[in-house]
């Protein structure tokens, strides 16, 4: 699991990644030695869904709607 | 003041394999504490094997056999993903509780006020019937219900600072209203027990989750709002400290950040609480601790506590 390179994920993937992490934690089912280190993995996981979310929440707030009613497209993020 | 500290060679006979945090290693390190001049002034014994008997006080004699039979002749054996036993294993779990009830026996006798046990393996996460967490026997657990038969002493109190819920230590006192059982531990973290709702049947079961990333100033408001109050208000006869020292900063297995001073300064305030009822009645029992030097700076602090106030 710790092989693949968190920066890369897609936010599916790393979101699932993390529910399995929590659950294995609440569980009590990490081994003692490792479970530091998955939680620490999954503190990266989470980092990595907020940047997606931020990234996602700021397309949307740049969507303009055209005349018609329409999404217009969107617009780059430092127009503002 | 009088400090006991108990120790025995067999703590490193129990091997775990290359790389395992809980090694014959932290015993050396903290042999070169005790032989530094400051702990010059503490009363020394080499602790004595627990009889079956004893141990039984909190495991079924069907588990104490199993784990004896389980024990290796040669190399190792796990008993789960991080529990395993070398040949030397059994006699240093027994000792580790032999050396505990003997810690009571001699503070309860008045030769000492307060005991240090540096001995491995650890015990807080063993269940009635189950290893876990490095750990095989509860010696605390075990501890505590010997001082209660052997002594005739009512209530005890166990506070555990390790940075791991002592997951054991609830499982066998849940339902006990004699014995009370605080934690400070971080969460989320192995062994996911020990949230603030855990109470036990008799609300003597009392956790103080840390989140990860707090230290001192969140370690000493918990300390003070949650489990102090508690346990002014159990009065207990005699306090057992499980003595974990993992919640220190530079340790590997968690992300707390306690330093020395924060070890001293939660020693100095259980002192508070058994000078109130338990005659200042203190057996401390090592747990975790696995960063060398946070273990030796750490229990230096704990132990120079309880010599000098």
């Amino acid at each position: 699991m710790a092989e693949t390179d968190i920066s890369t994920l897609p936010f599916e993937r790393a979101i699932e990644e993390l529910e399995s992490i929590v659950k294995k934690l609440e569980e009590g089912k990490v081994p003692l030695e490792e479970s530091v280190a998955i939680y620490e993995r999954g503190e990266l996981l989470k980092k990595r869904c907020e940047e997606l979310l931020a990234q996602a929440e700021a397309r949307v707030e740049k969507i303009t709607l055209g005349a018609n009613g329409k999404p217009g497209g969107t617009e780059p993020l430092d127009v503002d | 003041m009088t400090t006991l500290l108990i120790t025995h060679p067999s703590s490193l006979n129990h091997l775990t394999p290359p790389g395992h945090p809980e090694r014959p290693d932290r015993i050396r390190a903290l042999d070169k504490v005790w032989a530094h001049d400051d702990f010059q002034g503490l009363l020394r014994e080499q602790a004595p094997m627990a009889d079956l008997d004893t141990v039984a006080l909190c495991h079924p004699m069907s588990y104490i056999e199993s784990i004896r039979d389980n024990a290796p002749k040669e190399g190792l054996v796990g008993l789960d993903n991080d529990t395993v036993m070398s040949p030397g294993t059994f006699e240093a779990a027994l000792r580790c509780i032999g050396g505990a009830t003997r810690a009571i026996d001699d503070v309860v006798a008045k030769k000492a006020d307060n005991a240090f046990c540096a001995m491995r393996p650890p015990g807080h996460h063993a269940e009635t019937a189950t290893p876990m967490g490095f750990c095989i026997f509860n010696s605390a657990a075990i501890a505590a219900r010997y001082a209660q038969k052997k002594h005739g002493i009512d209530r005890v109190a166990l506070v555990d600072f390790d940075v791991h819920h002592g997951n054991g230590s609830q499982e066998i006192f849940w339902r006990d209203p004699t014995v009370m059982y605080c934690s400070t531990h971080q969460m989320p973290l192995y062994p996911g027990t020990g949230a603030a709702s855990e109470r036990g049947e008799h609300d003597t079961i009392v956790n103080a989750p840390l989140r990860p990333g707090d230290g001192g100033k969140e370690f000493r408001h918990a300390v003070e709002t949650v489990i102090l109050p508690r346990l002014t208000a159990f009065q207990p006869d005699l306090l057992l400290i499980s003595a974990g020292f993992d919640a220190h900063e530079r340790d590997p297995l968690a992300n707390l950040n306690l330093v020395e001073d924060d070890f001293a300064w939660v020693t100095r305030k259980l002192m508070e609480i058994a000078d109130k009822r338990a005659g200042g009645r203190i057996i401390s029992l090592l747990e975790g601790g696995y960063d060398l030097r946070g273990l030796m700076g750490s229990a230096a602090a704990h132990v120079g506590t309880l010599m000098r106030g």
